[in-house]
């Protein structure tokens, strides 16, 4: 029942929020800029290197190096594009050091520099040659420089099928290499590490993509001789200079959480947040730390995880509990041009974006793109920080709240869930357990609400959906949903629980159902505004729309098939991707979705073929 | 995700070809004295004139007499009506030539070697004119194709062509009712003419009226030409048609593709096989049953496609079956008697993606492959554009994956150059893998959608080499790879736009430096390299290794059978015969660098 007022709760709130001009979106705080791009340039980004000069370099996957002028755009100045390197293979990343660019290749860490200063480069040294089966999935990405000088690249497994590193030498690896060659493993388990990056710490961490032996997105912690999770790479271990020992056979692989597996392998190395998949994202790539004092968001020290399949920035806020990393993510902005796949951060504290989606479709339909993220300045009411306590969760809010709307318990809806470890491709939610708040208490400034929670479980994600509250001017938070990955619970005080901290329940009146329109089989289709506000709701919009071909097939063509509404129920909770060959992404299992609201979701798209047919015989006078 | 590019939708089959024994002249009508059987001939791509060794396997043309007369020409004893034609031509230098399909439409032969201008009609590969002298001076010609690009060979190098040709068609009363078609013509593996149809016959020809049948005729009046492996297929056999077909269509999940004895929803006549007929989206069987006629006793070819499952049987035999997309094909021959013969085509589909693709292919040697399904039964396979890299204006280099010798070269560079002439270079190795003159280079493989095969190929006239890395200590034997404990890939510089690739080999500081040469024919390689103090090393430069080494004058060897040239100054070559039964040519090299071009 409290499930039903709750669902019943959102879809108010959420036509509220569509009929109300005034309801503030990320436009209001959080612009997206775009650069021109000669039309004859594929800039397909691999990587971006922001130059002290001003100028900004960007590679491609076309092999160009590009030099863009000024690329910030200010005082009307143009943007202008040189080439200044051309012909390598496949460039994923690129980093600019003491007058030179190093960027890799599919096979190569490669220096590029113009040794007789005329703009061009001149010179392809490389620092370090990579194997290479001749698979396609052997990429390689970096290198990040650390405060040493030395370079940290990722090199992604094969595709047989399935992840596979055996191939070629340290593939599924995170290595360091020193300017003069000398690599050095350091971490495994990584799948598809498009992404990572270096905190002010110095601690490494990585972003990873659903796949097989990972259940859903995540950003993993990387020490050394730590395992990520997926095995394909483990060839390696073998080697005398891997940092650990460890073989695949010692991986259990009975679809029990990786927690579980992890108490068995030493090395396994646990995300410090979890991704849910298809909400928060469903391929994970770069990862940045807000280092810009504050220019760049109102979340200085927070990082900035990017999606390349649902064009948005997440995100994530890390503590440390017991000396491990931990946190949550929430979304931050969507509506990027194309698949992001590089995030730097501009001179001026703005974020340079770039996009490529070719071969792996985005929610952002341009092939390829260079944008600009600028934060207005103005700070929107948004989770600021969640934090661990030995009872539940201390939140934090940019804003002072509303303590009537923070005090009630319908305010809220929590749970928590996790994934399988196994080697089949993805996961659905498992082991899903309703979480109660027991107790709530606001911070004198009322900038901080702690929650008392009965069954808080270690290594689980934790979901909030703090859809009722709201700010002292009654607004609601931009971002009311947020995942905390509960790797450690703190000690510490706990609170002492009593009348005037506890929930306050209220009977919350639903008004009468409207009148459901009905086909002519007799049975109930929804509207397309409930339709549009329960796909929204479930994240399906990120993927599918109504009439294009997105990421995945629009609903108009799933109509097509003359499903009946159990089968994309089925389907839905355990996608069959062999039935859209002509699809790059797999649909991850949607089974977190209640049945009566796919029910109603399959209706709909039923009625949409339905509609069609009605439609050309109106038309036809 | 299904990857179509290099899948072709009609089948490609094998073609049995016939070959004309080059042991005497008796395949030929009537030969002029000009024309001869020789062992082998051999010329500089400057020479005029071939040097010439007795013997048998080559059929050569002399000008004899000085003066052209219309019995020059070589005229077939095989007469033809659809035809492919397959053969190997030797042209001297300024050599003008031609092949006369049916003695009336002529691919023109041409020494256009190195010429840079457009590519007109009148070039090697191109169809020759036809002439209309009613049309007014100066506009009697017409229809003249000229080739997509220049893909001759130098003069003194076996070149290929193969010609896919389909006769004009005529009714009963004689008219001509279909103009020919030159299908297509391949001049040393490029396509240079696709599916041209030609009005009427070239000028030359030497008939007053186009026909059904023909001999091929070479031209033989303008100089010296050679040939050898001489072979055509042609396809005047008869072949198999259908008869009395019926169709029985089925709703619900058959497994093994067997109805038993469910009642077919539709069980009527058919004139045609087509998957198109089937109303659901999902689970059901069509089954087609009628005869084969089958006219001559032969082997015959049945190919297959469809999505989802099928099974073929003829007199009760399972030939093709299994679970399939549409592009797949599925082949197996079979003998049959001349008569009827039956036949049964079982079709399911049990999901609903996909088109309901049915296809059932023919094919008989002699006779073209036919198909016995409707036309929209089987749709084109996904078409995709061509990526192409140019190098138009200044030298262009690009990585990539690329197969040598069916072996996948993941450390790759292609460089291409304005002067037309391009290579790709292992750079692991050191090697030149293969080098090519035309168009630069084919990236769709690698540059759309996820470009899974990640390769790029040559778009020009290519010549594959052996990939190895020339340079060996004196006197010793060359190994198959470089030892890479010893052996260092330094990177690249540019020098004048192109790459120049460094390695260091134990003590010694190498280069490789490519250039195309001064006539933009070939690439003139030079290797230079330091010691570091102390060491003295000296090498030897191993020119190549083929089957066979043709001397044609001191400083230019022929290798792989004249397919390509090797020149260099000074030195003279040692010849070794390799326990592999190939011969291995090589220089001892002076100083600190040695040089060597590479034409073709």
């Amino acid at each position: 029942m409290k499930h039903t007022i709750s669902i019943l709760l959102i879809c108010i709130s959420t036509f509220a929020l569509a009929q109300n001009p005034a309801a503030k979106t990320e436009k209001d705080f959080y612009e997206i800029k775009t650069l021109p791009i000669p039309q004859d340039i594929y800039l397909e980004i691999g990587g971006i290197a922001t130059m002290p000069d001003g100028r900004l370099g960007v590679s491609t996957r076309r092999g160009e190096i590009w030099i863009i002028e000024n690329p910030y755009q200010k005082d009307s100045h143009q943007t202008y594009y040189r080439r200044f390197a051309s012909g390598m293979h496949e460039i994923l990343g690129l980093a600019y050091k003491d007058g030179a660019f190093y960027c890799s290749q599919r096979g190569e860490l490669t220096k590029v520099s113009d040794t007789d200063r005329d703009g061009v480069a001149d010179r392809y040294e490389p620092i370090y040659q990579f194997q290479l089966s001749g698979n396609y999935h052997e990429y390689t990405y970096g290198p990040v420089f650390d405060k040493n000088g030395d370079m940290w690249v990722t090199l992604n497994l094969a595709w047989v099928g399935f992840g596979e590193g055996k191939f070629s030498k340290w593939r599924g690896w995170l290595v360091k290499i020193s300017p003069d060659g000398k690599l050095e493993p350091f971490a495994a388990g990584l799948r598809s590490p498009a992404g990572y990056s270096i905190n002010q710490e110095g601690d490494i961490f990585y972003g990873e993509n659903q796949g097989d032996w990972v259940g859903s997105g995540r950003v993993t912690h990387l020490a050394k001789g730590d395992f990520a999770g997926n095995p394909g790479g483990l060839k390696w271990a073998k080697e005398p200079n891997s940092p650990f020992k460890l073989t695949l056979e010692e991986i259990p692989d009975n679809g029990a959480p990786m927690f579980e597996a992890a108490k068995k392998v030493k090395n396994l190395k646990l995300p410090a947040v979890w991704f849910p998949h298809a909400i928060m994202g469903i391929s994970t790539s770069d990862i940045l730390q807000d280092t810009t004092g504050g220019k760049f968001s109102p979340f200085p020290g927070q990082y900035f995880v990017a999606d390349q399949g649902q064009s948005k920035v997440m995100r994530m806020g890390l503590e440390k509990v017991n000396g491990v990393y931990q946190g949550f993510c929430i979304n931050y902005r969507e509506g990027f041009q194309s698949g992001i796949l590089r995030e730097r951060f501009g001179l001026d504290g703005s974020m340079f974006v770039g996009m490529t989606s070719r071969g792996w479709g985005s929610t952002g339909k341009d092939n390829f793109g260079l944008q600009r993220l600028i934060w207005n300045g103005i700070t929107p009411f948004e989770i600021n920080m969640i934090e661990a306590r030995s009872d539940g969760f201390e939140i934090s809010f940019t804003q002072a709240v509303d303590v009537n709307s923070v005090k009630k318990a319908a305010s809220y809806a929590l749970r928590s869930y996790i994934y399988k470890y196994h080697h089949q491709y993805g996961s659905p939610i498992i082991d899903v357990k309703d979480l109660t708040i027991k107790g709530i208490v606001v911070s004198a400034d009322k900038k901080k609400v702690r929650f008392v929670l009965d069954n808080v479980r270690q290594y689980f994600i934790h979901e909030f959906k703090l859809t009722g509250v709201k700010n002292e001017a009654g607004e609601p938070l931009l971002h009311e949903t947020a995942y905390y990955t509960l790797n450690q619970i703190p000690s510490g005080d706990k609170v002492v629980l009593n009348a005037s901290n506890s929930p306050v329940v209220e009977k919350v009146v639903v008004e009468k159902k409207v009148s459901k329109v009905e086909n002519a089989k007799g049975s109930t289709i929804i509207s397309d505004n409930e339709a549009m506000a329960l796909l929204k709701k479930h994240t399906c919009v990120a993927c599918h729309a109504r009439e294009e071909k997105l990421i995945g097939p629009s609903f108009t063509d799933i109509s097509k098939r003359k499903y009946s509404d159990k089968q994309i129920l089925a389907l839905v909770y355990k996608p069959n991707p062999k039935n859209w060959p002509d699809f790059a992404t797999e649909m991850a299992p949607m089974s977190h979705v209640p049945a009566k609201d796919v029910l109603k979701i399959a209706s709909w798209i039923n009625g949409l073929t339905q509609k069609r047919a009605n439609d050309a015989l109106i038309n036809r006078d | 995700m299904k990857k179509l590019f290099l899948l072709l939708l009609m089948p490609c089959v094998s073609w049995a070809q016939q070959e004309i024994p080059l042991n005497d002249l008796r395949a030929f009508d009537q030969p002029s004295s000009n024309w001869t059987i020789e062992q082998a001939v051999k010329a500089n791509f400057t020479d005029t004139s071939f040097q010439v060794s007795a013997g048998k396997g080559i059929l050569v043309n002399t000008l004899r007499n000085g003066k052209y007369k219309r019995s020059d020409d070589l005229k077939f004893k095989l007469n033809h009506g659809d035809i492919r034609l397959m053969l190997d031509f030797m042209l001297p230098k300024g050599a003008n030539s031609g092949i006369y399909l049916q003695g009336r439409y002529e691919v023109q032969l041409f020494d256009s070697f190195a010429k840079k201008q457009r590519m007109k009609f009148g070039d090697c590969g191109g169809i020759y004119e036809r002439w209309d002298d009613a049309r007014g001076k100066g506009n009697e010609g017409y229809e003249g194709y000229a080739p997509r690009q220049n893909a001759c060979k130098a003069p003194g190098l076996w070149q290929s062509i193969e010609i896919d040709f389909q006769a004009p068609r005529f009714d009963a009363a004689g008219k001509k009712i279909k103009n020919a078609v030159i299908k297509k013509v391949i001049l040393n593996g490029i396509l240079v003419q696709e599916n041209i149809e030609v009005s009427g016959m070239t000028r030359g020809a030497l008939f007053e009226k186009e026909a059904a049948m023909g001999p091929i005729i070479i031209q033989g009046d303008h100089g010296p030409i050679a040939f050898k492996n001489l072979r055509y297929e042609t396809y005047e056999k008869p072949t198999v048609s259908l008869g009395d077909l019926n169709y029985s269509y089925y709703e619900g999940a058959f497994t093994n593709l067997q109805a038993n004895n469910a009642i077919p929803l539709l069980k009527a006549k058919a004139t045609e096989i087509t998957g198109k007929t089937i109303k659901v989206q999902k689970d059901f069987l069509l089954v087609y049953e009628g005869e084969l006629n089958v006219p001559e006793a032969d082997t015959y070819e049945f190919i297959t496609n469809w999505t989802g499952k099928g099974r073929l049987e003829v007199d009760g035999q399972v030939l093709n079956q299994g679970d399939y997309w549409y592009t797949d094909r599925v082949s197996q021959s079979k003998a049959l008697s001349a008569g009827k013969h039956t036949f049964k085509l079982s079709f399911s589909k049990d999901f609903s993606w996909g088109n309901r693709a049915l296809g059932l292919f023919v094919k008989r040697i002699g006779s073209h492959t036919v198909a016995l399904h409707a036309r929209t039964s089987l749709p084109d396979p996904e078409a995709v554009g061509l990526i192409e890299v140019k190098a138009e204006s200044e030298p262009v280099y690009q990585r990539s994956f690329a197969f040598h010798q069916g072996v996948k070269k993941t450390h790759v560079i292609h460089v291409g150059d304005p002067a037309g002439v391009h290579f790709s270079y292992d750079l692991n190795q050191g090697g030149l893998m293969q080098v090519w003159r035309g168009k630069f280079l084919n990236a769709t493989q690698m540059w759309e959608n996820r470009g899974e095969p990640q390769t790029a190929e040559p778009l020009g006239l290519n010549q594959v080499l052996d990939a190895k890395f020339p340079l060996v200590i004196s006197g010793q034997a060359q190994p198959d790879s470089v030892n890479n404990a010893q052996w260092m890939y330094k990177g690249y510089r540019i020098h004048q736009g192109r790459p120049v690739f460094m390695y260091q080999w134990d003590n010694v500081l190498l280069e490789d430096n490519l250039v195309p040469n001064s006539n933009g024919t070939g690439w003139t390689r030079t290797l230079s390299w330091k010691a570091k103090q102390g060491s003295n090393p000296s090498f030897d430069l191993i020119l190549g290794t083929s089957t066979s080494v043709v001397k044609v004058q001191p400083g230019l060897i022929s290798l792989d059978g004249n397919q390509y040239f090797v020149q260099w100054n000074g030195g003279s070559e040692t010849v070794q015969n390799l326990s592999n039964g190939k011969q291995q040519v090589r220089i001892p090299a002076q100083g600190n660098s040695i040089s060597y071009q590479v034409i073709w």
